[in-house]
């Protein structure tokens, strides 16, 4: 029998023979190899984790056009290409505009954005109601409910004014645009129009919506046969172009004003007769932030109100990122030179980092603190097995074993079951952090690889270290006297 | 004669006995350093929350909706109805919830013209200001806390407590650029009832908004706006419970709670409880929470806080049993002397009661010491992390000690009963266990 053979013959003989205290020793190994590998598991996974929860203090980077390139929803989600797509975690458009309520003379904002982003970039709003699904549905701030009184399912009529221009700074005007404009007709109420024009300035088609007027009188302006008297006139049209319909005089006073003072819009824009919806209200969104004083639509439905297909204000993104992986996103996006600025909000990246890095650091010490005490409580049970076989070693060196085989075969005995307890602890570990996770986070943990090997070496080395001492004790004692048992 | 054999079994095998007092030790400390950390965290982790900025803010009844949405249009001349009053602010802190307050600020908001012809909105507030309180306690509130993102890129916060800052402002960064000032210029503000000059006592970068607007003294701003003693909101950051079902139902209407629900509600520090107690001693106000900082501080929260009991009860669990562990080997290494005792005619029970008193006495020294060791390590867990210490809750005592006796009973019960079955010719002759 050689030498090796004899050698493991008498490790797994000494395991099996001294069940009850091999089981103990293991026992003892497993439950450090366990929360060792459990909570660095944990440790390395918590930022990430904690960071999707940090994500519901909203959106933490905008996306803004630079002043020259207006932003649409396109260059927009152009622009996340930047960032990789599993790390973002919502993105929703806004637009807003100024919009009036038909019959009273109050106006608020109106954002028209997407519904289902909603939810992942403002995960705080609180809907009394249901988000809006179809068309024509909009979300009320609680603020502009209690205000003009409205309540679910009852019906708001939205008209759009387009933005008013002041003195000198309107828009030129260029030949084959298209333009928009609104003047006070009867009664104050307003009236809108959009127009086109053709290569020469002259208008080509001319649409007026004047559903604030009287049907039977005001209303004359709106029908074709009114219209297309001005179809072909040179733009601006000048008072003596604008025939007075009979008993309709302020109607078409005001369809010349709006003409004359009609801004270009998008080009883009489909023809809209429309500029005012009628929306039924079906929540009513409470935020306890400035959002409660809007209004919120849909796209399709803000499109319809404005004419404005695809245009938007700001885009809101809520990014799982570090502090400096957002910097980094934000200085791509904007370097590329699309005309998309991105703006980190400081408020939440910086409180994030801050928080984050303490949640962090609580892990990591109470990590190091279980870890430190859980070995020196292993390394203890280990040696209380190894010196009560004292005797066992007495006994063989009587018998003319040498030092170093004696360590040699306990180290073996202790390495053995540390790579046992070890292999046993890394899997109960891992299920231990899963179970952490899917209970805390709702989702799993990514396993490291990396800690099997790990936590396998520690428990062989902890389990050495803790049979060296009293091997070391043991051999050095007169055989004679530990026989004794003195 | 039990007593001196107990003592003589202590002195005599101090080796091993201290072992196990080490072992139960450090098992006991590990317990209690965790289940310290774990009842505090909540408290210190909202503490750290509060860098969100504000929790609860504070209108009046009526004008909120002026303010807000009228100013939309922009044209600055958005007149604000109601006002709350300055002289109750320091009601605040008289509330039930008062303790739980961490910071408050009351905002003014104007127009002002500047040098260059354009205006700016020139807020008005405490920065670091100083009051005495109706129930004699001092109180510092302000925005220097509550703005923690903000960077100052010039100069430095105003402090209310000198002179020469009664006439500072801090201006916005893209402010600053428009008009070239820097700190230490003089800014000329014309607002709707006096011109003032003004020190520009810093440039801050607050990354939103404020980047283009001016903050000011609250008094300053007053008399800019001859609105002597008023105050248009009130911003208030405070340590809050998550919400769960019964403050949700209390938001919606406090009033159709049962008596007793109703108490509950008011006695525990959900924001919606604080939001309404602030209403009661603030006049003509709505306290209304920041669902933005509320609800995402309770997620937060509830999930740091289970992520501490489960790594808590992972330390309990493997203390306990490495506890037990060392229990059982040192009871079974023993066999032969209990084998020996039954030998000269001891029963089981005097036996088992010998063996329990040992251990069960080296488990109170290795108990007290662990517990001490134990908060030392939960303190150092606090200072480093969180930089203040961890509080010491009573209820930790009594559970680690139940735990250490049941782990200690449990480990050696086991193991002495199975050595006390076997025939003690046979555990003297060496051939069993």
């Amino acid at each position: 029998m050689s030498r090796r053979k004899m050698f493991l013959r008498m490790i797994t003989a000494s395991l099996l023979r001294r069940r009850s205290r091999m089981i103990v020793a293991l026992l003892s190994i497993g439950i450090g190899a366990t929360i060792l590998s459990g909570l660095v598991t944990i440790y390395y996974d918590v930022p990430r984790q904690m960071g999707a929860q940090f994500r519901s203090y909203g959106a933490n980077m905008l996306l803004v056009g630079d002043g020259e390139t207006p932003l649409t929803t396109e260059t927009a989600s152009a622009a996340l290409d930047a960032i990789p797509a599993e790390n973002v975690i919502g993105a929703t458009p806004y637009r807003y505009v100024s919009v009036q309520m038909v019959k009273r003379q109050q106006s608020f904002v109106a954002a028209g954005t997407d519904f289902e982003q909603v939810t992942r970039t403002s995960p705080y709003f609180s809907v009394d109601g249901r988000y809006p699904e179809n068309h024509r549905e909009v979300l009320v701030g609680k603020e502009v409910a209690d205000a003009i009184g409205v309540k679910l399912n009852s019906i708001m009529e939205l008209t759009y004014k387009p933005e008013e221009t002041t003195g000198g700074e309107r828009s030129e005007i260029r030949p084959g645009d298209r333009i928009a404009g609104s003047a006070e007709g009867w009664g104050g109420g307003l009236v809108y129009v959009t127009a086109e024009l053709d290569e020469e300035m002259k208008i080509a088609s001319l649409t007026v919506n004047a559903d604030t007027q009287t049907e039977e009188i005001g209303g004359q302006c709106a029908e074709a046969n009114y219209t297309n008297r001005f179809i072909g006139r040179a733009f601006p049209p000048e008072e003596k172009d604008a025939d007075v319909v009979s008993g309709a005089t302020l109607t078409s006073r005001a369809v010349l004003s709006a003409l004359q003072t009609a801004v270009p819009v998008s080009k883009t824009a489909a023809v809209q007769t429309g500029n005012t919806l009628n929306l039924t209200v079906v929540g009513i969104l409470q935020t306890g932030g400035e959002e409660e004083g809007y209004v919120f639509l849909s796209q399709s439905d803000m499109a319809a109100l404005t004419g404005e297909e695809g245009k938007i204000d700001v885009m809101e993104l809520s990014v799982s990122a570090s502090a400096e992986e957002l910097e980094g996103y934000a200085e791509a996006i904007t370097g590329e030179g699309s005309g998309v600025l991105a703006r980190l909000v400081k408020r939440v990246t910086k409180s994030e980092t801050a928080v984050l890095a303490k949640l962090q650091a609580l892990v990591f010490l109470v990590t190091v603190v279980v870890l430190l005490l859980t070995m020196i409580c292993v390394s203890t049970t280990m040696m209380a097995v190894v010196t009560e076989r004292r005797k066992e070693i007495g006994l063989r060196k009587a018998l003319g074993a040498s030092d170093n085989g004696i360590r040699a075969e306990f180290l073996g005995e202790g390495m053995f079951l540390g790579a046992l307890g070890g292999l046993l602890g890394a899997a109960l570990g891992f299920g231990f952090a899963q179970v952490v996770s899917v209970n805390v986070f709702g989702s799993s943990i990514t396993f490291q690889p990396l800690l099997l090997p790990v936590t396998v070496v520690v428990s062989m080395v902890i389990a050495a270290l803790s049979c060296l001492l009293p091997i070391k004790r043991a051999v050095q004692i007169d055989p004679a006297l530990v026989l004794k048992g003195e | 004669m039990l007593f001196r054999m107990i003592r003589g079994a202590l002195f005599r095998q101090r080796g091993k006995m201290l072992l196990i007092a080490f072992t139960i030790a450090l098992g006991a400390s590990l317990a209690t350093a965790m289940l310290n950390v774990m009842l505090d965290v909540g408290d210190k982790v909202n503490q750290e929350l509060k860098t969100y900025g504000a929790n609860i803010t504070v209108k009046p009844k009526d004008s909120s909706l002026l303010s807000d949405i009228y100013n939309v249009e922009d044209d600055g001349e958005a007149i604000q109805q109601s006002y709350l009053r300055e002289d109750e602010l320091g009601k605040i802190k008289t509330i039930f919830w008062a303790f739980n307050i961490v910071d408050f600020a009351p905002f003014l908001e104007t127009q002002a013209a500047l040098p260059d012809g354009s205006s700016a909105k020139v807020t008005g507030t405490w920065f670091n200001h100083h009051m005495d309180l109706p129930t004699g306690e001092q109180l510092d509130a302000g925005v220097a806390s509550m703005r923690s993102w903000w960077d100052m890129t010039e100069g430095g916060w105003l402090d209310e407590q000198k002179d020469e800052d009664r006439n500072a402002v801090l201006v916005g960064k893209t402010l600053a650029e428009q008009l070239g000032l820097h700190a230490g210029d003089t800014l000329t503000l014309a607002g709707r009832a006096e011109t003032k000059e003004a020190v520009v006592r810093g440039i801050f970068d607050a990354g939103g908004d404020e980047d283009g607007q001016i903050y000011a003294p609250l008094d300053f701003v007053q008399s800019l706006a001859a609105l002597e003693g008023k105050v248009a909101t009130i911003e208030v950051s405070a340590l809050t419970t998550p919400d769960n079902d019964l403050a949700r139902r209390a938001a919606q209407n406090p009033n159709a709670l049962s008596t007793k629900d109703y108490e509950t509600w008011y006695c525990t520090a959900y924001v919606s409880a604080i939001c309404y107690q602030i209403q009661e001693v603030i006049t003509n106000s709505v306290a209304s929470a920041v669902r933005q900082v509320a609800e995402s501080e309770g997620t937060i929260l509830d999930k740091t806080q289970l992520l501490m009991i489960l790594i808590t009860a992972l330390s309990l669990i493997g203390s306990a049993l490495g506890i037990s562990n060392l229990v059982t080997a040192s009871v079974m290494e023993r066999s032969q002397e209990i084998g020996l005792l039954k030998a000269i005619g001891a029963h089981d029970g005097p036996i088992t009661g010998l063996f329990m008193s040992e251990i069960l006495l080296t488990a109170l020294g290795g108990g007290i010491a662990g517990y001490f060791l134990g908060f030392g390590f939960a303190q150092l867990i606090g200072h480093s992390v969180f930089g203040s210490a961890v509080e010491m809750k009573p209820m930790v005592i009594p559970i680690v000690a139940v735990l250490i006796a049941l782990v200690t009973i449990a480990g050696s019960m086991p193991a002495i009963r199975m050595v006390l079955r076997l025939d003690p010719a046979e555990v003297l002759h060496g051939s069993k266990a």
